[in-house]
């Protein structure tokens, strides 16, 4: 149990040093970015009719301290951003923490949404597809899968939207009726949300089925020529209860280890396929603050929150694998175990 | 070797010729062989080369400047045109289309709407001359076709008047170009970090590994995004081009990196490097002459698989305006008013480049996959 404790905290470190890292990254390109926040807020001020002069923006620098050094202020918002605290936005000049707490929640839980989706189909389809030699299941699941490389979700969103407006008259966009946008959590606007969340969950889990699918199937059809597949069947265990015991088992641990690359594929698409369906959550908010108010603060806290969740979700199924595959599970408690 | 007799005793008695043909193939020859037996990576492989070639001589093969310069005033947001060779009117040998006319009056309201004038034909020309286009740094003016009188297009056209079939050719044109450069930016990227990581090993492969990781965990679009926004405004259609390129180079070479990384740890402890090692050879010569020829094949192959995502990343960038601009054509770009309400009830038109580009996408992935699959030399002997 000490040892496994250990592996833990390790891998623990291990994601803060890459939160850091990454963090180094996102915030030395918002610095490159030109411009600060202060000029931007001042530039905004200015189209909203109020005359500002150089003084100005320097009493703004002052205020908002970015007349500190880079790596003062690096140290400081990185200190802040682990403690949930990303500042002020630059334009909207409110709390992004509050800005983003249930939107960044929303995005989350419709990309992990979609992941479940994809694993739901492609775990038992690329199963079978692996053991079956019917040509036309396998010509047909590769058609599948090449179109959901070259059918991007936001062509799929913008084809769907474009069938629906052509035959229902109505483009299925937004996340929430309108009498739930701004009414506090309830089972009823839980239930509006997802009357209206199955068709971006579907969007962004449409390509990563198709890897998935992709995925699974070759892995099993690695594993299932294996000699301990044959022992097995020898003895006399057949059907799914052999596929599910032993090829699947060893399939998994790679699965595990990809849910973290997955959900940055999701994360890819989620800001475009949200500004399509006019989805109000953290993928169209980042482009609200980029395209529209370049508004670096937010853009930096955004990217930051999805590495973050990244990094977690990484972290999890590290562990996840610790306990589930018996061979790491070996390799870090030692002969003991 | 058990590729070689397995594949001489399929083909049974053969002469000595194809014997001696086959084991002295060099490495492309052998590729070259696997890949025209498959038949869906030929045929990607067909289209592609069609694409490309429809791509790279699009301002001959449309009829109009896909720019503002070749707008036609007189026809905005106007349906495809489909050539015909008869109607009730007639038969003709030469293709034409009728001529449309706006008018309006009490009936419609006094707004002007445009309605097809059934026995005004427009005759197809070949080869006339038409706007100024450059082609190979020289100034032609004859494009493939156009018609006699007024203008003829064959996608429709959009808000501005624009020929959406010149749009749509220039834009393969746009996305292969940006493509390429955002390929070989992340292909030299790639083998520089990956082949400093994997060649000396240690603590700096540790370091670079680390690190790439790190780039690896951070979703690249968003980033990118965030990147792009803050081109300053007055930045030029050809600056944000380069730009752009440029960024899509640099999403891509971490994958490629470890795929570069991953080879050469395991080539480097080959005898071959050991050999020319005690010979005394300098790094980079072994890098150079016996490392890199020893996995050309696997590059070419991601290469090309990436390409599609350049593409796509690129489409994705511009449909949201952070990615490349008017004048200058890309996919993205015609795509970037078709949310609208308006567009999706009366101008589905606007879709018609979508085709394209999902042809111009799974040729390259078929085309890919055909070559990762010649490029392995195991790949018969696991079927």
């Amino acid at each position: 149990m000490g040892q496994f404790l250990r592996f833990a905290f390790v891998r623990a470190i291990m994601a803060v040093v890459t939160l850091i890292i990454v963090s180094f990254i996102v915030f030395s390109l918002m610095e490159m970015v030109p411009g600060d926040c202060a000029e931007r807020y001042l530039a905004f001020k200015n189209t909203q009719g109020s005359g500002i002069s150089v003084a100005d923006i320097d009493a703004e620098r002052e205020r908002l301290g970015l007349n500190r050094p880079f790596m003062v202020r690096w140290v400081s918002w990185i200190w802040h951003a682990f403690q949930g605290d990303f500042g002020e936005s630059c334009i909207l000049r409110m709390d992004i923490s509050q800005l983003l707490s249930d939107k960044f929640l929303i995005s989350l839980g419709i990309a992990l949404a979609a992941l479940a989706l994809a694993y739901a189909i492609a775990l038992p389809v690329g199963i079978i597809s692996a053991t079956s030699r019917s040509p036309v299941l396998n010509n047909t699941l590769r058609l599948v899968s090449y179109l959901g490389l070259a059918l991007p979700n936001f062509l799929l969103a913008l084809m769907i939207m474009l069938f629906s407006t052509m035959v229902y008259g109505n483009s299925l966009t937004g996340l929430f009726s309108p009498q739930y946008r701004d009414a506090p959590w309830s089972w009823d606007k839980f239930v509006d949300f997802a009357g209206h969340a199955w068709l971006p969950i579907f969007i962004l889990g449409w390509s990563a089925t198709a890897f998935a699918i992709q995925t699974v199937r070759a892995l099993m059809s690695d594993e299932i020529g294996k000699l301990y597949v044959t022992a097995a069947r020898a003895r006399g265990v057949s059907g799914w209860r052999l596929l599910r015991r032993y090829p699947a088992r060893h399939a998994l641990g790679p699965i595990i280890n990809s849910l973290g690359f997955d959900l940055n594929r999701v994360f890819n698409e989620l800001p475009v396929v949200a500004l399509i369906l006019t989805l109000t959550e953290a993928g169209s908010l980042l482009i609200e603050a980029l395209a529209r108010s370049n508004d670096q603060q937010l853009a930096g806290a955004i990217i930051f929150l999805l590495t973050g969740s990244i990094v977690a979700l990484n972290f999890l199924t590290d562990i996840l694998l610790a306990l589930a595959d018996p061979r790491v599970r070996h390799s870090i408690l030692g002969r003991s175990a | 070797m058990a590729e070689k007799t397995a594949k001489i005793q399929a083909a049974g008695g053969v002469d000595d010729k194809a014997r001696e043909a086959y084991f002295t193939a060099s490495q492309g020859q052998l590729i070259w062989a696997r890949f025209k037996r498959n038949k869906s990576a030929m045929a990607g492989l067909i289209v592609l080369v069609t694409l490309i070639l429809a791509g790279l001589f699009s301002p001959f093969l449309t009829p109009y400047d896909p720019t503002a310069a070749g707008r036609d005033a007189s026809y905005q947001n106007g349906a495809p045109q489909i050539p015909r060779m008869w109607d009730e009117n007639g038969f003709s040998w030469r293709p034409f289309i009728y001529t449309p006319e706006r008018f309006r009056s009490i009936k419609t309201n006094f707004r002007w709407v445009t309605r097809i004038n059934k026995k005004k034909r427009r005759y197809m020309t070949f080869l006339p001359e038409g706007d100024p286009y450059k082609l190979f740094g020289m100034t032609f003016r004859t494009h493939l076709f156009g018609v006699d009188k007024g203008k003829i297009h064959l996608f429709g056209t959009d808000a501005a008047g624009k020929d959406i079939f010149s749009r749509t050719f220039h834009a393969i044109n746009t996305s292969l170009a940006v493509g390429t450069i955002g390929v070989f930016l992340a292909f030299f990227l790639a083998l520089i970090i990956g082949g400093v990581s994997g060649f000396y090993g240690g603590w700096i492969d540790s370091a670079l590994q680390m690190f790439t990781d790190a780039i690896r965990t951070v979703p690249a679009i968003p980033l990118f995004m965030a990147l792009a926004a803050f081109i300053p405004p007055e930045w030029s259609a050809e600056a944000r081009f380069f730009f752009i390129s440029t960024i899509l180079g640099l999403i891509g070479w971490p994958t490629l990196a470890r795929r570069v990384r991953t080879h050469l740890l395991t080539e480097r402890n080959q005898e071959y490097v050991l050999a020319a090692k005690l010979c005394g050879a300098s790094a980079s010569h072994i890098i150079r002459r016996h490392l890199l020829p020893s996995f050309t094949s696997y590059i070419i192959v991601d290469l090309v698989i990436s390409f599609p995502y350049m593409v796509l990343s690129e489409t994705a960038l511009s449909f949201i305006g952070l990615g490349l601009k008017d004048p200058v054509n890309s996919l993205g770009v015609m795509l970037q008013n078709v949310t609208q309400a308006d567009v999706l009830l009366n101008y589905q038109w606007y879709f018609i480049p979508v085709i394209f580009f999902i042809v111009l996408v799974l040729a390259f992935v078929f085309v890919g996959d055909g070559l990762r699959d010649a490029a392995d030399p195991y790949a018969e002997t696991r079927k």
